[in-house]
């Protein structure tokens, strides 16, 4: 089902030169990667790694030392290749002065949307978002959770093909965070392509399938999710209810198999986050 | 492949969606406030008698009116000006820290846009708070002349001078009040307040933070007034030799080029203040010589801005 590549970046290389005098720092590497269209592609690394960069290179707002990127086809460096594209900054900050409803408005009209299309679209962005109630506030008293949700609003406005989050759950809830991976799933079950970065890996592994990872500017591990984190000579067996006879028949058997071992045995845990959203319901 | 829209070089209809998210940010941000001081000092001047003014037998009377005039053309002057600075200054370097940039650049806006939409934004207020001063100024400054003309109406008849000499008087006198070569005159300081921004827009392309390009295009502004005179000091400046002199020369002339040269300007403003004649072709050379500056200085900025990285 390959539609084409929606992001090609190749060989790409960033410098920084913080003053005359300071020694320039490379904060990517020689770093190639591709996304099929219609993929959900997760970039991890410690911070500091480049992820960023690497984002904003194809988004041409840096330009590379050397190396190309390119949207669906298009040069990054060319305006043109910005239609099909919304981003998410980290730590995203727009105009205090304007409400949640303006903001995503003014975004939409530099889209080159307008009339009736462009209203029916705010109103669904901000529904979708979860931000009804605070729409007519200006944001210079949105929370940081909140700032991050008009920021994905503004993104996705003009309905992208592909859309770039850079740490889309940083500050926010984990009901919230919980809600923009749904969210994710849902761009995907549509057709866009995704291209984001998370510490959280959790809801990489659960969202992504494909995933770079990426230390001191260079990729040092690239593929897709499942051949690389599945332990194929392994199984894991979870019961409901088990009766403590059918667990001592198990045991029996595996015993009795040879070259079989049982590693671990016990009750599973449910993860902080599930309990927390239990909890919160 | 869907079909991807072809984003033009440069269009008007983004930089005026960028001009006027600007005004509205301007706005937001309470600007209009400063025009209140201003209209109350307007307003007191208007009963406030110059000290010089020695009544309506003075040999000019129309003196009171001139000073009115000047200070109030001077104001408005003052204030385009730093309004222009000030305000240019604060907007796109914050757009950079507070990262806004970010999120409009990665929209498909040309950078050329962004630039010219926020130049328009801040002319656009410019031109609003101009002509506010300048409602107040023909307000305040119609009411005054006619006061002097009452004053003199009785005066001039005690004197029982002929009837075409008393008109003449008159007409002097409302030469000096709120004409047409006094709009000329708010119309020139309005195109320095616009290049003065457009200059600010420059150096905020490639400075860092907001107090360098306050400082710089105050410099900018001050060099520009003075430019002429520094220009003919330095040329007429015997201890260079012959040989140094074409040298000097071109470095005036590189001068001229980098800096506004803000005389033709002020010499149509002090004109309309003088209410001496000013002749529609200096109105249309020093419109142009406007748009060539702001066209000057919007490529500059451009230049900067294209390669600039965030
Ligand atoms: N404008 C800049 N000038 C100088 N150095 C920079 C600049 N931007 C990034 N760097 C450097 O590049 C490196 C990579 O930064 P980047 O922001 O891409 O990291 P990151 O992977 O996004 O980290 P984090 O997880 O903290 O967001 C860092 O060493 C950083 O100091
Ligand atoms: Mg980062």
């Amino acid at each position: 089902m390959s539609k084409g590549l929606a992001v090609e970046i190749k060989n790409l290389v960033k410098d920084f030169k913080p003053s005359l005098r300071a020694k320039t720092i490379r904060a990517v590497d020689d770093v190639s990667l591709s996304i099929q269209a219609g993929d959900v592609y997760g970039l991890i690394g410690p911070n500091g790694s480049g992820k960023s960069t690497t984002m904003k290179a194809l988004l041409g707002l840096l330009s590379p030392t050397s190396g190309t990127c390119s949207i669906f086809g298009q040069d990054s460096m060319k305006v043109d290749s910005r239609n099909d594209v919304g981003f998410l900054p980290e730590n995203p900050y727009f105009y205090k002065h304007l409400t949640g409803a303006e903001t995503v408005r003014f975004y939409g009209k530099l889209c080159g949307m307008k009339g009736a299309e462009l209203e029916d679209r705010v109103r669904e962005m901000i529904a979708l978002v979860e931000l009804d109630a605070a729409s007519d506030r200006r944001l210079g008293g949105y929370s940081k959770g909140m700032l991050q949700r008009i920021g994905l609003a503004q993104a996705l406005v003009q309905d992208p093909r592909l859309v770039i989050l850079d740490e889309p759950t940083a500050g926010v809830d984990p009901t919230g965070s919980r809600q923009i991976r749904d969210l994710i799933l849902t761009l995907k079950e549509r057709g866009i392509t995704v291209f984001l970065c998370s510490h959280l890996l959790e809801q990489v592994q659960e969202i992504c399938d494909q995933i770079g990872i990426i230390h001191h500017g260079k990729m040092v591990r690239e593929g897709r999710l499942e051949d690389l984190i599945s332990l194929e000579d392994r199984t894991e067996l979870i019961l409901d209810k088990p009766s403590p006879e059918l667990l001592e028949k198990i045991r029996h058997l595996v015993a009795a198999q040879e070259g079989t071992t049982l590693i671990s045995e016990g009750h599973p845990r449910t993860t902080l986050e599930s309990l927390f959203l239990e909890e919160t319901k | 492949m869907n079909s991807t829209t072809n984003t033009s070089f440069i269009s008007p209809r983004k930089i005026l969606i960028i001009a006027q998210s600007t005004v509205t940010q301007l706005v937001r941000m309470k600007v209009f406030w400063f025009l209140a001081p201003i209209a109350l000092l307007f307003l007191g001047l208007q009963f406030f008698d110059v000290f010089w003014y020695e009544g309506p037998e003075a040999s000019q009377p129309q003196q009171e009116l001139q000073m009115h005039k000047n200070l109030c053309l001077g104001t408005m002057m003052l204030f385009g000006s730093l309004f222009a600075i000030v305000s240019t200054a604060l907007l796109i370097p914050r757009d950079i820290e507070d990262r806004t940039l970010y999120t409009i650049l990665c929209k498909p806006v040309p950078r050329l846009d962004y630039l010219c939409g926020k130049l328009l934004g801040v002319i656009f207020v410019i031109g609003v708070a101009m002509l506010v001063m300048d409602l107040l100024l023909v307000i305040t400054l119609h009411f005054r002349t006619q006061e002097v003309l009452g004053e003199m109406d009785g005066f001039l008849e005690s004197l029982g001078w002929p009837d075409d000499v008393v008109a003449q008087k008159k007409a002097d006198i409302a030469a000096h009040g709120p004409t047409l070569t006094l709009q000329f005159g708010v119309l020139a300081h309005f195109f320095k307040a616009a290049i003065i921004a457009a200059v600010a827009l420059l150096i905020s392309t490639f400075s860092t933070s907001t107090i360098f390009t306050i400082a710089t295009s105050v410099l900018v502004w001050i060099i520009g007034a003075l430019q002429s005179i520094a220009r003919e000091a330095f040329l007429n400046d015997d201890t260079l030799g012959e040989s140094t002199s074409w040298a000097a020369k071109i470095l005036g002339t590189l001068v001229s080029l980098i800096f506004p040269d803000f005389q033709v300007f002020e010499a149509v403003a002090d004109a309309a203040a003088r209410a001496s004649e000013i002749m529609a072709a200096d109105m249309i050379k020093i419109a142009g010589l406007a748009f060539f500056y702001l066209g000057i200085y919007t490529v500059l900025s451009w230049f900067v801005f294209s390669d600039k990285e965030f």
